[in-house]
């Protein structure tokens, strides 16, 4: 259930920029989704209708941009794809890591009128 | 195109429960309640150290529980049975708490008598993590049997901790947990975490427990 969960914070986060900016109506939300966020875009897919089900965003279409998760090794520096590689460095081995992007999911944009 | 504008927004989907958390925690400021998010993976032992910690708190700070176990009370009549004040939270089969659901726990608890309030989230490493509950600091039990990579394997939560507590030191002797390479695996996702050793079964480590607790709670106090 924990898309779930997510969405429902999503739809209450969206709920207060409409609040905010004073919308009528939200077309579409464009959300990103890091690799290391520990967030699958495909449940997040397929629970979506059920999420929004009844509340003001019914209609709203998604759209997901998945970003890569991006690592920086605190032993070599090395820069890479962490989620590619299984949390461990490529050339030395190493986790210890830097997250330096694709650890969260962000509210890009929001079309609207 | 009809109307429609394009608004760049770049906040997190969590930001609105961030926001209700933050109001949350600064209204315990101003009641001088410490609230403290308790974590872990089933069976850690959440239940059994939160017994022991009122056992050596002795009566020195009014505690008060809240208990989000999916579908029973028997962690609430556990906790009554040590003489804190306790209530059943029910999450509805959600896999964590929020903000909002925090703030009904802890009115359904009452805490004009409560210093030391304390939320027994529901197990699991993954999105306890990412809801900030209002608590005034995060504390995640690891227990010796789960192994000591569990911090490589569930960054985040270890990064939202301020102290991990590494619970069953009684079992040790059977299990390949290395102490030294959990602590520098959780320094790595956490440098400031406090790592602090306990056995719930034996009493060994309470004590430094305890004295963290304590502290923190004098801290929050203050005006
Ligand atoms: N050997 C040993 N067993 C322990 C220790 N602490 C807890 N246990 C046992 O671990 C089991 C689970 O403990 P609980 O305190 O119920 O764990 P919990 O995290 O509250 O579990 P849930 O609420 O179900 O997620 C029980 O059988 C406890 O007796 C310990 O320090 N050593
Ligand atoms: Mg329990
Ligand atoms: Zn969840
Ligand atoms: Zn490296």
């Amino acid at each position: 259930m924990h898309e779930l969960g997510v969405l429902n914070a999503l739809v209450h986060t969206v709920e207060g920029i409409v609040r905010e900016e004073g919308l009528t109506e939200v077309e579409k939300i464009v959300i990103e989704v890091g690799e290391l966020s520990g967030i699958v875009p495909r449940y997040i897919e397929q629970c979506y209708p059920a999420a929004v089900y009844k509340t003001f965003m019914e209609k709203t279409a998604l759209e997901l941009v998945v970003v890569p998760g991006i690592v920086k090794c605190r032993e070599c520096g090395r820069v890479f794809n962490a989620a590619a590689n299984d949390l461990y460095c490529l050339d030395c081995g190493g986790q210890n890591l830097e997250i330096l992007e694709g650890n969260d999911m962000i509210v890009k944009e929001i079309v609207c009128r | 195109m009809n109307g429609f504008k394009v608004l760049q927004v770049k906040q997190s989907v969590f930001a609105d429960n961030d926001r209700r958390a933050e109001e949350l925690r600064q209204e315990l400021k101003k009641q001088r309640v410490f609230l403290l998010n308790l974590m872990s993976s089933p069976g850690a032992g959440k239940t059994t150290l939160l017994s022991r910690t009122i056992e050596a708190l002795d009566g020195k700070l009014k505690v008060g529980v809240m208990e989000a176990d999916i579908d029973s009370d028997v962690d609430a009549r556990t906790i009554e049975s040590f003489g804190a004040k306790v209530i059943q939270l029910h999450t509805g089969g959600m896999c964590h708490l929020d903000a909002d659901m925090t703030r009904q726990g802890l009115e359904a608890l009452g805490t004009g008598d409560v210093e030391l309030a304390v939320l027994e989230n529901v197990g699991n490493l993954v999105c306890p993590a990412e809801f900030d509950t209002g608590a005034v600091k995060n504390a995640m039990i690891l227990s010796v049997p789960e192994g000591d990579d569990k911090p490589l394997k569930y960054p985040l939560i270890f990064s939202v901790c301020d102290v991990v507590l590494i619970n069953k030191t009684d079992v040790l002797p059977y299990f390949d947990f290395d102490m030294e390479k959990c602590a520098a695996n959780i320094r790595m996702r956490n440098p400031k975490a406090k790592i602090i050793p306990v056995c719930a079964r034996t009493g060994e480590g309470i004590d430094a427990w305890v004295g963290w607790l304590c502290d923190e709670v004098t801290k929050w106090k203050k005006p």
